[in-house]
């Protein structure tokens, strides 16, 4: 290794532990004693260069880290907790929708499901009979009262069937028992005047607050219940 | 989470010290070195997953530093050149010999031309070797070598062409 290219390598890099560096120092003491002045100077610089630090810098760093992602893990947190209560209230809702809303579109299937729900529940030749007075008790609650009894009145009570309050009056029919709703009434819910299905047919009547439905095997004259029920039903409001 | 926190706390021990030093260097000012590491830790910090090979997590300090040091100057509008920096005095109390020493030292560093004297700083301080330098730089690896070779052979003709004692002599 020359001369020139030794120094050059030496002064790019003191430290070099190439095995035709090192073999070059062994030959050439000058060589050798040039590597070492070299280093000597290089440990100079390393100590002009090496200022003190800061005692507190170690743990300045350390804080300001902790601060810094404490902060951004309380952001993190009130992201999180916000939907949670997004979620909690969607829930709600939906809980809400399906609980009280209709599954039904129109005011017919909403009575025949009706019906069929309650069949065999009261039959036609029960031998219990409700007053006129008590139905009228129960008709305040729709604002309405009948001024005559339409038949005998088997069964009179409020049911909450599929989430909507209605009156459920059974008369006793010709064959079957006749079945009148008085339902308040509901945008849901469509308004059909006649409906029917295999066994039962059924009418609506569609007053200011409430809606009276008639339902009955097809034995039944519905016109003439229907019109019954217009003559002898009042409302207050 | 626990991991990352003690990933960083061990990564600040071990090379604050460095940073630091280097961000001095850079900046001839101890305050504002100080907020150089600060920033560049915060920022290796939220990078900290993308740091692999704990090997290079000094280059990979370095790096974060120059950028954070260039960022400052796009910031303020204020070039080297504004200000000698041979006239910047260190406001430490130099006291004994050794200091006297180094502070001449620093400023005859300080001389050389930026492009000779910044890989000497990564090398001597850092540890760094030319392969290194060369990446953190965007040099290719030879450059870097004339560089430090040049960078060496100036101080070391200052060093010569300089009086053997130095400083102030009253009487």
């Amino acid at each position: 290794m020359d001369d020139l290219n030794f120094r050059r390598t030496i002064y790019a890099d003191p430290t070099n532990q190439d095995a035709d560096t090192v073999a070059a120092q062994q030959v050439d003491p000058s060589k050798k004693q040039f590597a070492q002045e070299i280093s000597k100077l290089d440990e100079r610089i390393r100590q002009a260069l090496n200022v003190p630090v800061p005692d507190d810098l170690c743990n300045k760093l350390i804080l300001r880290q902790t601060l810094a992602s404490h902060q951004v893990h309380k952001r993190k947190t009130r992201v999180h907790l916000a939907l949670a209560a997004s979620v909690a209230m969607v829930g709600g809702l939906m809980l809400n929708f399906l609980q009280f809303s209709s599954v039904y579109s129109n005011l017919g299937d909403y009575a025949l499901a009706h019906v069929y729900h309650e069949q065999g529940s009261v039959t036609n030749n029960a031998s219990s009979q409700v007053t006129l007075t008590s139905l009228n008790k129960k008709m305040a609650a729709f604002d309405g009262n009948f001024s005559e009894s339409l038949g005998k009145l088997l069964f009179a009570d409020y049911c909450r069937f599929d989430g909507m309050k209605s009156l459920h009056l059974v008369y006793q029919g010709k064959n079957s028992p006749v079945t009148v709703f008085i339902v308040p009434k509901n945008q849901q819910l469509s308004f059909s005047h006649t409906f029917n299905d295999k066994q039962y047919f059924g009418r609506s009547i569609e007053y200011n607050h409430s809606n009276i439905i008639v339902v009955a095997d097809k034995n039944e004259s519905l016109g003439q219940w229907q019109q019954n029920i217009s003559e002898t039903v009042f409302w207050s409001i | 989470m626990m991991t990352k926190q003690v990933r960083y706390e061990a990564l600040v021990k071990a090379l604050h010290g460095d940073l630091y030093r280097y961000a001095y260097w850079l900046t001839h000012e101890k305050q504002v070195a100080e907020d150089l590491v600060q920033e560049t830790f915060l920022r290796a910090w939220r990078a900290l997953d993308s740091l692999k090979d704990e090997k290079a997590a000094k280059s990979w300090l370095i790096t974060i530093l120059r950028r954070e040091n260039a960022r400052r100057f796009e910031r303020k509008r204020l070039g080297m050149s504004e200000y000698e920096e041979a006239t910047i005095t260190d406001t430490r109390s130099v006291t004994t010999e050794q200091e006297l020493e180094n502070h001449w030292l620093r400023e005859k560093i300080s001389q050389l031309p930026p492009e000779y004297s910044e890989p000497l700083v990564l090398q001597v301080l850092g540890g760094f070797s030319g392969e290194d330098i060369a990446s953190m730089l965007d040099l290719n690896k030879n450059t870097v070598m004339t560089r430090l070779f040049r960078a060496r052979n100036q101080l070391k003709e200052a060093l010569e062409a300089e009086p053997v004692k130095r400083g102030i002599y009253n009487g």
